[in-house]
């Protein structure tokens, strides 16, 4: 009992009580970090083993050494009478107490406490971003194939997209393989020389993930959307196609016909799409951008297996294409895939240049569709900028400020004060090479689209000689601003947006400047872009409506 | 464009699963004021925005007889002015700061969706409380806006017909049932529409004990329960009780609806018969067997439609399902010479699924794509607000999606079998609707029922 006695009075029990204590807080402390902080797995196994040869030493320490009001000494050295192991147990009450409170606040409290981001600072692999105002986070890697990896890690769901960018599309067709681009769109998920067709999407699917593609005059894009636990698999399939494609005859036939049953839905049965295909074959005389990318009826029925094994081959090599990975990854860990899955598909010789540039159009263009419609349709055409140019931005003010929303100019005054549409809205190609601004307009059943054009190429001289109000700028801006967060408000849209920004304009580096470059737009401009544009020499017009009788139909 | 199907299956309820491991936020407040408005709301400050969802029971299973579309007209209307602005005005405020403010209605509910920058709450409340309480409901606006909505009508029935295929399906189906109301309304019934009929709807069907809101996003919730209580608090109730509608029942036997579009190159087809509703006990099962039959695209449909046979470019099996049982349907489309082939096809599927179900090798694929497409659905604040609001519509709790994905997970082989069983019609009973060209196809499809026949330029959706 005298030991017992001198363990109280030496405030070994007391001590040994707080460490359990104290053990306890650090073990709960560690496994509330865990999911903030990559913790190496050895890490419980450590702590335990820290604390338990810890506890021996504390008691060691609290046994043979005192405080004193002079400081630390060994207990058989202090004088009994000057001894204050009272007031130290008393500190270590009160620690005790602390520690207790403490801990029980914060693993109750732990649903309200916000949560701990720990900045773990570590060497990043592949080049960080250049531009300060670009998300530190994200890194790039070109491959020795010339196959660039762009990664933005974002942990916010247990969810990955990639988007492999293929710098193929009709652009780079030519009559005979018009559509040729967009059927090998297809072609890419019909099997390889591991894997039957169909077995690309039933292992993806099976692994959780799902996946489109689409085809523009610019570009063919593959989507890949899957929780992170596929992560592997989707290398493994996506360098799978992207080296072994199998070109199998009866397959290919079987896929013309479910291309030409898309076009039949999208533009023999629609007619929208088909006035919109006419229009755009008008506007343009030399550039490729005049192709349907679904192609032409006959062609789609046409090309030979040799001119899709060429377009693999060309279009499809590592150094034609970017894969941006956006999600709940790291970037090491991609660049150590992609160094596993994507090198060693070998680069090739460059795609030939697309060099044909459209002429100055020398005069207005009209065109008539008629087909069966109790509406007419109308839709106009100008021949206005590529992606990268500085002009772009400026239509894309414009053309918010014209058309865009409720309380947008041409809206207002053809569909709500007018009468005279019962729909409005516009577009602009952003590609490589100078595209068009297309104008599109449904007119109610007894519509006159002749009228209806002069009206609405009027408003848009009335923009290239007065400009816009100072109001409906700060109103494009702000709606422009309120869409570009709204993009990056998901993985697939940060994806998709630094893609566009990496193949357009030369870097996704610069989409950070989009809020800026936004801020910076003078009125000035705005009147300036209207004018080089909105020319009737420069226009082509389409309408579509129903035969007025039936002899017109011959 | 390799499956425009994926655009349709995300607008589906049958694809808001919870997954294992992803659950609705924990920081959701629910509040219901003193005059029946309930409050739900949860901040999320990843990005500087806001989104908001106004939801107001009733929709248009409560338009009157002959006037289909009354309900949605009144949802347009409320974006044409409301308190000291007038409909430009009201349009110009919204769009000025870059926000987005827009009605949609649906069988059982108008909803006004909202998305503004952080920045802009105080005027989002502003306006949702204008357009609610003191919309302008002005007669010339309802005039042109009913005028236009009947011609823009006529201008979908010259698109792309797959738009329209649900709405005469459903038509067909359901009958007179309210649950066959064309949302939008017909040529015929909107015509029918009057500002006075506008102005009793609005009292009596509209009101605080039917509203429901829920804002997800960067705020602060005890300043935006602050700011929306006082702008609600003294709304009036409805005048009205909301009908008490009949649950529909799976019919027996079959029947055509032939809609002719002459030159038409493909026919479009939908058959359906009474499926299930939100609350179906067995939704799990449900959605792993649906995903399987024609749900994603290596779908038995997809599969055997387009994959082997290249008949069509798109083939799935859509389930509705409001609050009482919707309907299961096979929706697909192919060329014209080929519309007895492909719907054949079909049927002999929606056999085989009756007799034998799936492997199980499948079933667990349909889980992981249900499990592993999920998380998506419920990144933004938008889409929070937008579950949020219909989960309080339709009465139901957070574990509908909380359980969830612990529910697919379970989900086995033989409650799937039973669940096909029990949801998906025998071949003998079914409704079909075709569009297409009937002086080639009316013969062929004879042989599927006793056929109704439309003209695509009909004002209305059913006979």
């Amino acid at each position: 009992m005298a030991l017992f006695a001198e363990l109280r009075r030496r405030n070994v029990l007391k001590v040994a009580f707080l460490y359990v204590v104290a053990s306890w807080l650090a073990v709960w402390f560690v496994d509330a970090i865990r999911p903030n902080v990559d913790l190496p797995g050895w890490t419980d196994a450590f702590v335990y083993a820290l604390l338990a040869a810890g506890f021996p030493v504390a008691l060691w320490f609290a046994w043979t050494y005192e405080i004193t009001a002079s400081g630390l000494k060994k207990a058989v050295e202090v004088d009994q009478t000057q001894s204050i192991v009272y007031k130290t147990g008393q500190k270590l009450n009160a620690a005790v107490a602390v520690f207790l409170v403490l801990g029980v606040l914060a693993v109750f409290g732990q649903r309200l406490l916000p949560t701990f981001e720990f900045l773990v600072p570590a060497p990043l692999e592949g080049d960080p971003p250049i531009s300060s105002r670009t998300p530190a986070e994200i890194r790039s890697l070109v491959l020795d194939n010339g196959l660039k990896i762009i990664v933005w890690p974002d942990h916010d769901i247990p969810n990955v997209v990639m988007y492999n960018f293929v710098r193929a599309g009709g652009r780079n067709e030519y009559p005979g393989i018009t559509g040729l681009s967009h059927f090998f769109e297809h072609m890419m998920f019909l099997g390889t020389s591991n894997r039957a067709p169909g077995e690309f999407d039933t292992e993806m699917e099976a692994a959780g993930g799902a996946n489109n593609a689409y085809t523009s005059s610019d570009l063919t894009v593959y989507m890949d959307w899957f929780p992170r636990s596929a992560l592997e698999v989707i290398f493994d399939l996506e360098a799978d196609r992207g080296e072994n494609l199998a070109f199998m005859p009866k397959v290919i036939n079987s896929e013309r016909a479910v291309v030409q049953a898309e076009r039949r839905s999208g533009l023999d049965n629609n007619n929208f799409g088909k006035l919109h295909e006419q229009l755009r074959a008008t506007a343009f005389i030399a550039h490729p951008y005049q192709f349907p990318v679904i192609g032409w009826p006959s062609d789609i029925a046409a090309w030979s297996e040799e001119q899709l094994r060429n377009h693999y081959t060309t279009y499809y090599a590592p150094n034609n294409r970017t894969v941006v990975f956006v999600g709940d990854v790291t970037a090491e860990e991609i660049f150590d895939l992609a160094e596993e899955y994507f090198a060693p598909i070998p680069a090739q010789t460059p795609p030939p240049r697309v060099l044909t540039e459209e002429p100055e159009q020398l005069g207005e263009r009209r065109i008539l569709v008629q087909a069966a419609a109790q509406t007419p349709l109308l839709q106009m055409a100008f021949h206005a900028a590529s992606a990268a140019d500085p002009q772009t931005l400026h239509m894309s003010l414009l053309l918010n400020i014209l058309t865009g929303g409720d309380s947008s100019r041409l809206y207002r005054l053809f569909v709500e004060e007018q009468g005279v549409a019962l729909s409005i809205g516009a577009y602009q190609d952003e590609g490589f090479d100078p595209g068009l601004v297309v104008f599109y307009l449904a007119l109610p059943p007894d519509g006159n689209p002749d009228a209806v054009a002069g009206a609405v190429l009027k408003q848009l001289q009335r923009v290239a000689d007065e400009g816009v109000s100072d109001a409906e700028l700060a109103k494009a801006r702000n709606i422009l601003v309120a869409d570009y967060w709204r993009g990056l408000a998901t993985i697939d849209g940060k994806a998709r947006a630094i893609g566009q920004f990496e193949v357009f304009h030369g870097s996704y580096e610069r989409l950070f400047d989009v809020p800026a470059a936004v801020a910076g737009v003078t009125n000035e401009e705005l009147r300036s872009v209207a004018a080089s544009v909105f020319r009737r020499n420069n226009m082509t017009m389409g309408v579509l409506q129903a035969p007025a009788t039936p002899e017109d139909e011959s | 464009m390799r499956r425009a199907w994926a655009v349709f299956a995300v607008c589906l309820w049958a694809g808001l699963a919870s997954a294992q491991g992803v659950s609705l936020p924990n920081n959701i407040t629910r509040t219901q004021l003193e005059n029946g408005v309930v409050l739900i709301l949860s901040e999320k400050h990843d990005v500087p925005l806001i989104g908001m969802q106004a939801t107001l029971r009733g929709g248009a299973v409560t338009d009157p007889a002959g006037k289909a579309g009354l309900s949605s007209l009144l949802g347009e209307l409320f974006e044409k002015g409301a308190g000291d602005r007038g409909a430009a005005e009201f349009a110009e405020a919204i769009d000025a700061v870059g926000g987005a403010l827009s009605a949609s209605v649906d069988l059982e509910s108008i909803s006004v969706s909202g998305e503004f920058l952080a920045r802009d709450a105080g005027l989002m409340v502003e306006l949702l409380a204008d357009m609610l309480q003191r919309p302008a409901l002005d007669r010339d606006e309802l005039t042109r806006l009913r005028d236009r909505r009947i011609d823009l009508i006529r201008a979908a029935k010259d698109g792309d017909p797959r738009r329209l295929m649900p709405t005469y399906g459903s038509a067909f189906l359901f009958g007179e049932h309210p649950y066959g109301n064309a949302v939008n309304g017909d040529e015929s019934s909107l015509a029918n529409i009057s500002h006075r009929d506008v102005l009793g709807y609005y009292e009596d069907f509209v009101g605080a004990d039917r509203l429901i809101i829920s804002v997800v996003g960067d705020f602060d919730a005890a300043v935006m329960a602050e700011s929306l209580s006082a702008a609600l608090s003294e709304w009036r109730p409805a005048a009205v009780a909301l009908p008490e509608l009949t649950a529909p029942v799976p019919e027996t036997g079959r029947r055509v609806l032939l809609v002719d579009k002459p030159g038409a190159t493909q026919s479009y087809f939908w058959i359906g018969n009474i499926g299930v509703a939100a609350d179906y006990a067995q939704r799990a099962e449900l959605d792993v067997a649906n995903t399987l039959f024609g749900g994603r695209f290596t779908s038995l449909l997809m599969d055997e439609l387009r994959t082997r046979a290249g008949l069509t470019y798109d083939a799935r099996s859509s389930l509705a399902r409001p609050s009482l049982p919707g309907s299961v349907a096979i929706v697909s489309s192919t060329e014209t010479g080929s519309t007895v082939a492909a719907i054949d096809l079909a049927l002999s599927l929606l056999t085989k699924i009756r007799a034998e179900g799936f492997a199980d090798d499948m079933i667990l694929s349909g889980k992981n794509y249900i499990l592993g497409q999920f998380p998506p659905k419920l990144e933004t604040a938008s889409q929070l607000a937008g579950q949020l609001a219909r989960l309080e519509a339709l009465g139901l709790d957070a574990s509908y999606i909380n359980d969830y994905g612990d529910a697919v997970a379970s989900a086995d082989g033989e409650a799937i079998r039973s669940v096909i069983d029990t949801v998906y019609p025998v071949v003998d009973d079914l409704v079909f609707a075709i569009i297409g060209d009937a002086e080639i196809i009316r013969d062929d499809v004879a042989k599927y029922g006793p056929i109704t026949e439309l003209a695509i330029t009909e004002p209305r959706f059913r006979p």
